[in-house]
């Protein structure tokens, strides 16, 4: 318990000192910031473009660590074989494989939630710089805090990113592995569609496969509320419920998956 | 109880895609290592020692046989307690300084943040990294990292620690300072296990050696014994021997080398016994008799060749 | 003795199984309490097609394939929906963003013009943004006869403006490429008193040439609805016949029957019986019926 408490503090001090992790929080919030710049363009949209570019990037940049970061946290530690002496310490492959993972997913949430702070300082900019009459058009006001629900649901999802890199690392190169990843992260979202293909497409097989691939990989698409609370609609507690409750039996599978893989690799 | 025993510890790996053989890495390897020893792991490269440890820290699974550290099969936790362990060509976390490194596997023994930069600290000193334990283990030279290798093994003050070439990337002093070293963790009763293809090292720390080659044991045992073994002869060495009775001698001994005035070493071989050669000296006065002993490289070399010298490519089964 | 790689790895691996089982199964639980995605896309934004093209970053076939069959769904999702009054508000936003990410896509346009124009409950019934949709197809692709052909239509069926049907098909036919039955058509349209006679021709001709299987059947459900239309031509009369008889409607279709004004029961070329209404002595589709509604019931 405490090994695996101490390897997640290790990667977190890790992505504190990593310049690329910074990087990529600067630029998201750079990209927040210069979201007012396009709202000037589009007449009367500005404060649906702020946010729908907030959760953007906020998604996107989350993504983009969680699966580099995510695939380097195994990847690295058996290339470089640093893994050698930490094995040698008491701590067994699956505290080192579930270590890794808090310690990156606590990284992430805490990127998340720096950026939410940002988001909604642009926002309050907004709020405050806006005639009231301008206001009145707005679908959903500036500080709606039902966004937040967005940006929980954003962390799930990239729990579930996490947890999808992490499974692949432990037995792919790291180019595969962030290749399937990333083809899980498709399917996932676009899973819905698939399943409808018999639209596009005139075929007996490919219907039940769809549907099958469907059921069998995460529903990503209903993690993605970011139009429903830009609009303003509401996003009912079952609906976060049901959609959170899901990825974390993924999640669980997948880790469980990751440790049972990781702890029969001989580490050449 | 033995600190470490192997019981016909083999490996095997798969060679090749599409119709994969076995190459031997490690066969039937069958050892002990008792309490307070300090072992020598010997062989050439590619000889296995390396797999054999990889073995015992459960960096890999072996194909048949089993090894127990200290009375545990290996990869039991509470035996990664009282164990330490030196990789061959050690890499750490190049972001953490010498001193962070050590904290953090000292915490995973339970120790407390301060606890753990006491003993970072103690052991920086003993193997004598200086001011430079500030710094980023990024900016450290092969040497300095060995150390802060040698280091982080003994962090938890280890009854049994495993050391793959230690000496490895040392100068002279640096190579001295770990021997010191090795011979003050024999005196505290931590069993030492170290591999090396350095015969000297292994003359000057061990009581007990092993040679391995080719994946498989050639030799174990006692130094002394081993050297011992099959004495090579006497070396006689005379002074105001004549050339004539040096001639006459001649056929009796293996060679004869002049050491300059008049002095001579004599290299009698088994056959010959000093005590039936000596009268036949005449007026030589005899300054010295020594049993030759077979050196150590000699032994390595004859059992590397015994058992066959195979190269890769032969030792894949076909 | 080596410890075996992972404790209780029997235990792990059936953990495992139950694991991913259940997730696949919870996935086909909660598929229909999910909270439907809105289906406004956010893109909406994006007023200019080029722009929309280019941050589509070189997947705009794959994202206008996408929206095409968002639309597609959309639309038989609403209309077979259980609610009051449905909404068909965005098939026409998202038939536009397909076609501006793909402005060649064909089917869009066509089959989309028909969705467009489908009369409510079965559609939105919104002839106008059919015809929007096909003009910029025009745009894209000045050349393709059949977009002016599909406009006429639009007109001559739903809007029944046989000027402006006759003008589309006019023109139609003066491209090149064009079938020669384009300009008959026209003639045929602006005759007085043919209109059941044109509209027949007209879907007949979009039965054979159309490229696409729901186009064509589109215009084969055209020509079984105007076959409707002339039954009830012939069963309304006799409705009112009864009328003249007993000074009421008939209650039912058994009544006609046995008044023997009919052998039996009528029912409409897809087989449903056809829906008799007692106060009025008017004559419809069954709404079961697939040729539910029946545009001339319409206006």
């Amino acid at each position: 318990m405490r090994s695996m408490a101490i390897i997640a503090g290790g990667v977190f001090r890790d992505s504190i000192r990593d310049r690329i992790g910074y990087g990529l929080v600067f630029f998201s919030i750079l990209l927040m910031a210069s979201s007012f710049l396009l709202a000037q363009l589009t007449a009367g949209q500005d404060v649906k473009i702020i946010k729908d570019l907030g959760l953007a990037s906020a998604s996107m940049i989350g993504l983009f660590i969680a699966i580099f970061f995510g695939i380097g946290l195994v990847t690295k530690e058996v290339e470089r074989r640093s893994i050698y002496s930490l094995l040698s310490k008491p701590v067994t492959r699956s505290q080192f494989v579930i270590g890794k993972y808090l310690g990156l997913v606590m990284t992430l949430l805490i990127n998340l939630s720096v950026m939410v702070v940002a988001f909604y300082g642009v926002l309050l900019y907004l709020d405050m710089t806006t005639l009231d009459g301008a206001k009145a058009a707005w679908e959903a006001p500036a500080l709606d805090p039902r966004m937040l629900k967005a940006f929980a649901l954003i962390g799930v999802e990239l729990m579930l990113v996490t947890a999808t890199a992490i499974f692949f690392s432990t037995f792919s190169s790291p180019f595969l592995s962030v290749a399937l990843t990333f083809a899980v992260f498709i399917i996932g979202h676009f899973g819905e569609d698939l399943k409808n293909i018999n639209s596009i497409v005139q075929s007996v097989v490919l219907p039940y496969i769809a549907k099958g691939v469907y059921y069998v990989m995460p529903n990503l698409s209903a993690l993605d509320v970011k139009s429903a609370v830009v609009h303003g609609q509401a996003v009912s507690a079952s609906h976060m419920l049901l959609a959170s409750g899901s990825c974390m039996l993924y999640i669980a599978t997948l880790l469980v998956g990751a440790i049972l893989i990781f702890s029969r690799r001989d580490l050449k | 109880m033995d600190a470490i025993k192997t019981t016909g510890l083999t490996k095997h790996y798969q060679v090749g895609f599409w119709r994969p053989r076995p190459y031997i890495a490690l066969d039937d390897l069958s050892l002990s290592v008792a309490t307070g020893e300090v072992f020598g792991f010997l062989g050439p490269n590619g000889a296995g020692k390396t797999t054999t440890l990889k073995l015992l820290m459960q960096l890999i699974y072996p194909t048949s046989g089993h090894a127990e550290i200290l009375g545990s099969p290996v990869g039991d936790v509470a035996v990664k307690r009282r164990i330490g362990y030196l990789p061959e060509n050690p890499y750490f976390y190049d972001n953490l300084t010498a001193e962070e490194l050590l904290v953090y596997f000292a915490r995973m023994f339970g120790c407390s943040a301060r606890e753990g930069r006491q003993r970072a600290s103690r052991l920086l000193d003993e193997v004598g990294i200086g001011a430079e334990r500030r710094f980023q283990l990024r900016k450290f030279s092969k040497g300095m990292v060995q150390r802060v290798g040698i280091a982080q093994a003994l962090i938890n003050e280890p009854e049994v620690i495993f050391l793959d070439e230690p000496m490895s990337g040392l100068d002279p002093l640096g190579r001295r300072e770990v021997r010191e070293l090795i011979l003050r963790l024999r005196d505290r009763g931590c069993t030492v296990f170290f591999s090396s293809h350095v015969l000297s090292d292994a003359e000057a720390l061990c009581s007990r050696v092993a040679i391995l080659a080719n994946g498989r044991l050639a030799a174990i045992g006692a130094l002394d014994e081993l050297t011992s073994v099959g004495s090579r002869g006497w070396e006689l060495v005379v002074s105001g021997l004549s050339a004539d009775v040096l001639a006459r001698v001649n056929p009796r001994l293996t060679r004869a080398t002049s050491l300059g005035d008049g002095r001579f070493s004599l290299e009698l071989p088994p056959s010959t016994i000093p005590e039936q050669l000596i009268p036949d000296l005449g007026g030589a006065r005899i300054v010295s008799l020594n049993p030759l002993r077979g050196t150590l490289e000699d032994l390595f070399v004859e059992q590397v060749r015994a058992t066959g010298g195979e190269r890769f490519s032969e030792k894949v089964a076909s | 003795m080596t410890a075996a790689p992972l404790k209780h790895s029997r235990y792990l691996w059936v953990v495992l199984i139950v694991l991913l089982v259940s997730a696949t199964i919870t996935q086909v639980v909660i598929e229909g309490r999910l909270q439907k995605p809105s289906v406004t896309p956010s893109v909406q934004w994006i007023q200019s097609p080029v722009l929309m093209r280019r941050l589509a970053v070189g997947f705009n076939a794959i994202w206008a394939d996408i929206y095409w069959i968002r639309a597609v769904q959309y639309y038989g999702d609403t209309r077979l929906s259980e609610d009051e009054s449905k909404n068909y508000d965005q098939l026409y936003p998202l038939l536009d963003i397909t076609t501006s990410l793909d402005p060649h896509f064909n089917i869009a346009y066509r089959f989309g013009s028909i969705l467009l124009s489908e009369g409510y409950p079965n559609g939105p019934g919104q002839a106008d943004q059919a015809i929007t949709l096909l003009q910029k197809g025009i745009r894209e692709t000045p050349g393709k006869w059949q977009y002016f052909q599909d406009a006429g239509f639009v007109e001559y069926w739903w809007r029944r403006d046989s000027r402006a049907a006759a003008d589309w098909f006019m023109k139609a036919g003066k491209l090149p490429d064009a079938p020669n039955w384009l300009e008959p058509l026209a003639a045929s349209v602006l005759a007085e008193g043919g209109e059941r006679e044109a509209s027949r021709q007209a879907w007949l001709q979009l039965n054979q040439t159309a490229d696409h299987e729901w186009i064509r059947q589109a215009a084969r459900r055209g020509l079984l609805q105007l076959d409707a239309e002339g039954d009830i031509e012939i069963l309304e009369p006799l409705v009112n016949k009864f009328f003249d008889r007993n000074g009421r409607f008939p209650a039912s279709w058994q009544e006609m029957t046995a008044a023997k004004l009919l052998r039996q029961v009528p029912v409409d070329p897809t087989g449903s019986v056809y829906d008799l209404d007692p106060v009025t002595g008017t004559v419809d589709v069954g709404r079961k019926s697939t040729l539910f509604p029946l545009r001339s019931r319409l206006r």
